[in-house]
């Protein structure tokens, strides 16, 4: 009897479709990334305690070297000369949605005085929500 | 003259770098992405209303954050652990007692948060986080010094 003859094939491994793949995990990320109005990189001070917020709440950016920035939400943010400045600001948002939340977003290191001047002018002029943006304590408990 | 045979090759798009391209922008997208920062602390402010007063200062507990790791709690200086243990003590008494944070201009922001974050995380019912001005106001009505 004759022995059937093997055909070696060389191994290989099929990577026509990792572009596909690839492409696929691109639009994933581009769809699900969600773009903030607020792009300021500030260091956040930690808390244990943390909840969500809205998110199309009104940011409120203090940098370190006391920049105040502001953004309703869906404008990008642009930088006041003052924290007076806010006071008309949160009187036009106030106005179109009453119940707006506003967000501080402030770095850790700030003087507390610009802090009670930015929630002296929301108080003022009728906010009525303030959320403190914080990050994940890491390591220790309160 | 015998006319040399052209060898024939498919027409075909090299594909092979594709994956090496989508890749390397899915690491430049992945790198430059900022993330949005969507939880904090959060309470509500108090109406504009000179003539009213949400909180009796002489029933709180008074916080005056004077430096960092410095607190006076109802004027005696304490540690942020000694406030913990104070404040528990004053909330099995009375839950609803509020607590009212008041905190010096050059302190720095981050010791703030720490004594608010304590106060959350002891369940504090009733912050009040009074700004300048309305502190000056309590002043005026003689109800704080």
């Amino acid at each position: 009897m004759k022995p059937h003859r093997v055909r070696r094939i060389p191994p290989m491994i099929p990577t026509a479709s990792m572009a596909d793949i690839a492409f696929l995990l691109i639009i994933f990320f581009m769809l699900t990334t969600s773009f903030s109005p607020e792009k300021t990189s500030v260091e956040l001070p930690q808390s244990e305690i943390r909840t969500e917020v809205p998110r199309d709440a009104a940011i409120i950016a203090i940098t370190e070297e006391g920049i105040i920035r502001f953004t309703d939400g869906e404008r990008p943010s642009f930088a006041l000369g003052t924290a007076a400045e806010l006071g008309p600001l949160t009187q036009e948002v106030v106005r179109w949605i009453p119940d707006k939340e506003f967000l501080i977003k402030a770095d850790r290191m700030v003087r507390y005085e610009l802090i009670d001047a930015v929630l002296e002018q929301l108080r003022r002029n009728g906010a009525k929500k303030v959320g403190l943006l914080t990050e994940k304590k890491i390591g220790g408990s309160v | 003259m015998k006319l040399r045979e052209r060898l024939r090759s498919g027409a075909e798009i090299p594909t092979s770098s594709m994956a090496d391209i989508a890749f390397l922008l899915i690491i430049f997208f992945m790198l430059t992405a900022v993330f949005a920062t969507t939880e904090g602390l959060q309470f509500d402010l108090p109406d504009d209303d000179p003539t009213q007063l949400d909180v009796q200062p002489e029933e709180a507990i008074h916080i005056k954050i004077i430096g960092e790791g410095q607190h006076l709690v109802d004027k005696t200086p304490m540690t942020l652990e000694e406030m913990g243990g104070y404040v528990q003590m004053k909330m099995q008494q009375n839950p609803e007692k509020p607590v009212i944070i008041q905190t010096e201009a050059n302190v720095p922001y981050f010791v703030m948060i720490d004594v608010f974050d304590l106060l959350k995380y002891l369940e504090v019912q009733n912050i009040s986080i009074p700004t300048q001005s309305e502190v000056e106001r309590w002043k005026a009505f003689g109800i704080f010094e």
